[in-house]
């Protein structure tokens, strides 16, 4: 039989209608659509070992112990301990190194050459925004060594609370319900003290404080005056029947006051309220190496003007920020700014070199106490995963210039610590808390690698702070000025973008 | 415009539906208006079939099959405008492997699938009775077989339409999560459901009689007899006045019982503004029932300009009407701490939209000119035009 | 093995409002943070917490919180019934509402059927910035764009506890080892969760459900002392004075 065209076709439409009625073309189909779903690149997780590893988290001096559930080395979600919950910021923690406009090189070397000719003459100074590590000490020491070094911190010292005997607090704008002292600590303490907010805007602490004192803004000072001797105060709007009420509350016992600026009227409240020595106590120091010789912190006011040559600037853990313009007026007028950062939103519009660091978890340093912590302690955030390969260390390089060793710092303070022998030793894995005493030099090093905490031990009363007259209160950590300046993880997105629950300002 | 409207379906396509202004609240945007008014309004071509064929009203022999290049064109513009829609386009037959006999939207994808097959097949002897094609003797002796089919696709067509049309009012009709929308009726199907047939078969015969007078000014020639676009009219004009009663009825019955049922008391729909009051009257009364009294009148009928606005009267209302389902339903809060959201096309789904109409008009211009789709204008070309000495076989019909 | 019926009792006047219950959740479930400009109408948030506003001015102004998720319907469950593929089922052995990603068509009928809002859209293809990719929980896999999303209590988590069960021969999983990322994320306790067939799961006195009356009998109860939160979060149909 002759093929003609007529077959061919019959033959042709008969196959694309049986075809149809096969699984094929659809499996293509189908496969075409798990292609088209993976061809932009979604990624797909890593699987591995799942192992739990211990930290502390470096985003706030809370320092809250961290437990890690981690795939193989990575961290994958952190969880606090149990009744020791973290914050939200804190849950995030470990996508931290992968923020936007991360820094990640620079010519360490070519600084470093150019910072060490310019110290042999000039003043070089080093702004602290987080005072009271070990690394402030490095960084005292390097001061002292070189011929004309200032450590300046960016907040004076500040006393501790001690929330246990606190029962009403008056905060002047201090966001005690949203990032202040050790988050999990004041949520636990919530029931026992009553909160007054006096703040002229409407914040999350205004709003869930027990009473909202709604004073005009800038007359912070004046209803503080107006709550020390009885009189004035109608500047702040506030009906006087109200502030009279509030001031007899005060005085009853457990009041604390909490401010966030520096001034003598804060300090003289507090005096009055009977607050210092009783919810105001001394915030005592994990004991440090006797050869350490410090310089002194010098107040940035007393700076004479125009004088800094070289300033080099730690943000590497910020938590406190001086505003620009204070610091400009202190630098000579050739001066070089460095400053020690892994993102340019913070001093990198500033300065003229910005040298990378580590980031929470990648770095390595300790925690300073929490302002609710009166008793000292001592822990390390431990490196979870390894910083890209630029980095600096800022103890390390201020450390280097005076020909100082930092690489062994953290450990010669454990050395001296442990040389004290007061205090325990609360190791998470197993939840045991050991004396001090009772173990080597070398295990209380690897507990501290390992996530472990050291508590100074209570023993003795809670000591009366030494109080000066520019001591602010406490420390406001505010957690939307940290989101403006400081980097975040990307996930912060869900509360600044993705929802209405928090404003970015 | 389609290749604007392409452009911007490619858009779509490639970087994902962030391209459109439609978010988590509103689910569905212009593109889902946009089809459920684009298939109302091509209604015609099976309620045309219906009652040409089934109840054998002669006169729309004039304009079936302008009617059913219009259903074409809506329901695969409709569908092509859907697979833009959709997140995941190549997954559309997981609807006919994995159906859900719960869904309302399985049911509509089911009968549009196969209404659009019918149509093609409807469309083919259309396309077969160019006198070219013609030519071609198998061509002919199909086209002749497929003609006996007539009342059998006429019949399915109907029985298709009938269900899809309701069905895509019971796409809103059931939505239990959604107060303003939904309705209790018949066993599973809302009263939606009913409703929208019925005003999709009102709008049909309208949006017919609109693109005949519209081609017909286009083209500058009497495309069909006088007495058939009136007739257009009163059909319309009977269902809608039925539609309107329905709709009247209904919606009396929601604001009395269903709504307050689902703890909502009614007048707090149109307590948002721009959403007041007046769009209830608006859809019921000014593009509803006066349209209707209209259409209705033999006086006004018969005046092109009275049936005309008429017509387009109808149409909007119809649109109007699925307007409210879709979109009003979707602004409008529910949980207590909702917002009244609004919502504005994007460019790219504008693009998209004024595509499928571009497409509409190529395919429409395309069978004006090449097929036959108005049987009575040879019979009514003017008659100056005979003189001109013509060619043989010029190929002009 | 008794068929389960998972829900959560949430304490509004214990929310303060921090957002780490949206911020756990997105850890665990492999939610991209948004790309530029996105904002609360696109977001994807499977745990959405909600400021409720009392309407007073000044001082007498107070504040509340509501989180907001999928509330596992029980009755009438508005997605399952109108998804056109079976991309939705309602688990008789968990009461869960699971969403099957790789079967969505993105057709969004189940989000315009939710009343609640709890569903989203994947508007853009998942993108982590260089290298957060390795944070990703290997238990649960990553959208791709087009495809709509939802809450499903961590539902890898009850496979991990119920493997783990196994493991040690039990046919029961332990109750305290399948918690939902929110639920051991929140700092004040005020979401809390289990099987509500358990007497001590049963919903306390005073508890109310959102959208009571549509009848789709929501598995997610909220508590509050405070008369106006109860009115406002009760109330259906949308006020001026919450926002959110």
């Amino acid at each position: 039989m002759k093929a003609t065209r007529r077959d061919l076709f019959k033959f042709a439409a008969g196959g694309a209608t049986g075809l149809l009625l096969t699984p094929a073309p659809w499996r293509l189909v189908t496969d075409a659509a798990l292609w088209s779903e993976n061809w932009p690149g979604i990624p797909k997780p890593v699987r591995g070992e799942l192992r739990t590893r211990f930290t502390h988290c470096a985003l706030c001096p809370a320092g809250c112990a961290v437990k890690a559930r981690c795939v193989g080395d990575q961290p994958i979600s952190l969880i606090g301990l149990p009744g020791k919950p973290l914050c939200a910021f804190g849950l995030m923690g470990h996508q931290l190194p992968y923020h936007a406009g991360r820094v990640r090189q620079a010519d360490a070397d070519a600084v470093r050459a150019v910072i060490a000719k310019r110290a042999a003459n000039e003043t070089v100074a080093v702004l602290d925004l987080r005072p009271g590590r070990t690394a402030s000490w490095t960084y005292r020491r390097a001061m002292a060594a070189l011929p004309r070094g200032v450590y300046l911190a960016a907040r004076s010292s500040v006393p501790a609370v001690n929330l246990d005997a606190v029962k009403i607090i008056l905060s002047l704008g201090v966001p005690v319900l949203d990032g202040w002292g050790t988050p999990s600590n004041v949520q636990q303490a919530r029931s026992h003290f009553r909160l007054i907010q006096a703040e002229p805007a409407e914040s999350r602490t205004a709003l869930l404080a027990d009473q909202w004192l709604k004073i005009r803004p800038g007359t912070e000072l004046e209803l503080v005056e107006a709550l020390a001797t009885g009189r004035g105060g109608a500047g702040t709007g506030l009906n006087e029947k109200v502030i009279a009420s509030v001031a007899n509350e005060l005085v009853q016992a457990g009041a604390l006051f909490l401010a966030a600026e520096e001034s003598p009227s804060v300090l003289e409240l507090n005096r009055k309220l009977g607050a210092v020595g009783k919810t105001i106590v001394a915030q005592r120091e994990a004991p440090v190496p006797r050869s350490w010789k410090p310089a002194p912190v010098t107040p940035i006011n007393s700076v004479p003007e125009r004088s800094i040559g070289v300033l080099l600037i730690d943000e590497s853990a910020a938590d406190s920020y001086v505003p620009w313009s204070k610091l400009e007026g202190k630098l000579a007028p050739d001066a070089l700014v460095v400053t020690f950062a892994s993102s340019q939103a913070g001093y990198g519009r500033q300065a003229k070199h910005l040298l990378p660091t580590a980031v929470y978890p990648e770095s390595t340093g300790d925690i300073p106490p929490a302002i609710d912590s009166p008793l000292a302690t001592f822990r390390l955030t431990t490196p979870l995963v390894a910083p890209p390969r630029g980095v600096v260390n800022p103890a390390q390089f201020i450390g280097g210039l005076a020909a100082i060793d930092a690489a062994d710092a953290l450990r010669e303070r454990a050395g001296a610590i442990h040389a004290a022998g007061r205090g325990s030793v609360c190791t998470y894995a197993d939840g045991r808390s050991i004396p001090v005493e009772d173990i080597q030099p070398d295990q209380f090093w690897k507990a501290l690698n390992d996530g472990a905490c050291w508590i100074d031990e209570p023993g003795g009363k809670l000591l009366p702070p030494v109080l000066r007259a520019s001591t602010p209160a406490v420390v406001a950590l505010n957690w939307e000025k940290r989101a403006a300046r400081g980097p975040m993880p990307p996930l912060v997105s869900k509360l600044y973008q993705e929802s209405n629950l928090r404003v970015r300002i | 415009m389609l290749m604007f409207g392409l452009y911007s379906a490619g858009l779509c396509l490639v970087k994902g539906l962030n391209q459109t202004n439609m978010d988590n609240r509103f689910a569905f945007g212009l593109w889902i208006f946009l089809d459920l008014t684009v298939i109302a309004l091509g209604a015609g071509a099976f309620f045309t079939g219906f009652l040409l064929y089934i109840l054998k009203v002669k006169e729309l022999g004039a304009v079936i099959n302008s009617a059913v290049v219009i259903g074409l064109v809506c329901y695969s513009g409709a569908v092509a405008a859907l697979l833009v829609d959709v997140g995941q386009p190549l997954r559309f037959w997981f609807t006919f492997w994995y159906p859900n006999v719960h869904s309302m939207l399985t049911e509509v994808t089911f009968c549009i699938t196969c209404y659009l097959t019918v149509l093609l097949i409807e469309y083919v002897p259309i396309v077969l009775r160019n006198r070219r094609l013609r030519q071609v003797p198998s061509f002919l002796i199909f086209e002749f077989e497929l003609h006996k089919l007539v009342y059998v696709l006429a019949g399915v067509g109907t029985f298709l339409s009938f269900f899809h049309q309701g069905s895509l009012g019971g796409l809103f009709g059931v939505l239990r999560g959604h107060p303003f929308a939904f309705r209790e009726g018949l066993a599973v199907w809302p009263s939606t459901f009913f409703l929208f047939v019925l005003s999709a078969a009102a709008a049909g015969p309208s949006f017919i009689l609109l693109t005949t007078w519209l081609v017909s000014k286009i083209s500058n020639r009497q495309l069909v007899r006088p007495e058939v676009l009136p007739l257009l009219g009163r059909i319309s004009g009977m269902l809608m006045i039925a539609y309107v009663l329905a709709k009247t009825v209904d919606t009396l019955i929601w604001i009395n019982h269903t709504s307050p049922g689902a703890g909502v008391p009614a007048w707090q729909y149109y307590s948002w503004k721009p959403f007041g009051t007046w769009i209830l009257f608006a859809e019921i009364v000014a593009f509803g029932l006066i349209p209707a009294l209209v259409l209705l009148t033999p006086r006004l009928r018969l005046r092109s300009n009275w049936l005309v606005s008429a017509a387009a009267l109808t149409c909007i209302g119809i649109a109007l009407n699925r307007f409210v389902m879709t979109l009003q339903t979707l602004a409008l809060p529910t949980l207590s701490f909702d917002p009244f959201l609004s919502y504005f096309p994007s460019w790219q789904e504008t693009g998209t939209f004024l595509g499928v109409v571009g497409f509409g008009v190529l395919v429409y211009s395309f069978s004006f000119r090449y097929l036959n789709l108005f049987p009575q204008e040879r019979d009514l070309e003017q008659p100056e035009a005979a003189p001109v000495r013509e060619p043989a076989l010029a190929g002009r019909y | 093995m008794s068929a389960r019926s998972y829900g959560m009792s949430i304490d509004i006047d214990k929310c303060t409002g921090c957002g780490a219950c949206m911020v756990a959740c997105a850890v665990e479930n492999n939610v991209p943070p948004a790309p530029e400009g996105v904002n609360e109408r696109k977001g994807i948030t499977w745990i959405r917490v909600f400021r409720l506003d009392n309407g007073a001015e000044g001082v007498d102004r107070k504040w509340a919180f509501l989180p907001m998720l999928c509330q596992q319907c029980g009755e009438n469950t508005p997605c399952v019934s109108v998804c056109p593929q079976q991309a939705v089922q309602l688990d008789p052995a968990t009461g869960i509402v699971g969403q099957m990603p790789e079967r969505c068509l993105g057709c969004r009928y189940c989000m315009a059927a939710c009343p609640y809002h709890a569903r989203y859209f994947n508007w853009w293809d998942p993108s982590w910035p260089a290298g957060m990719e390795k944070t990703l929980n290997p238990a649960v896999a990553p959208r791709m764009r087009g495809v709509v999303e939802k809450c499903n209590f961590c539902h890898g988590r009850w496979h991990a506890a119920k493997a783990r069960a196994a493991a040690q021969g039990r046919r029961d999983l332990d109750p305290a080892d399948y918690v939902p990322a929110c639920v051991e994320a929140c700092p004040t306790s005020a979401i809390r969760f289990g099987d509500l067939n358990d007497l001590e799961n049963a919903p306390e006195r005073g508890s109310f459900r959102l959208l009571e009356k549509l009848g789709t009998g929501p598995k997610i109860y909220y508590q509050t002392q405070r008369d106006w939160v109860r009115e406002i979060a009760a109330a259906p149909g949308g006020t001026e004075r919450a926002h959110g």
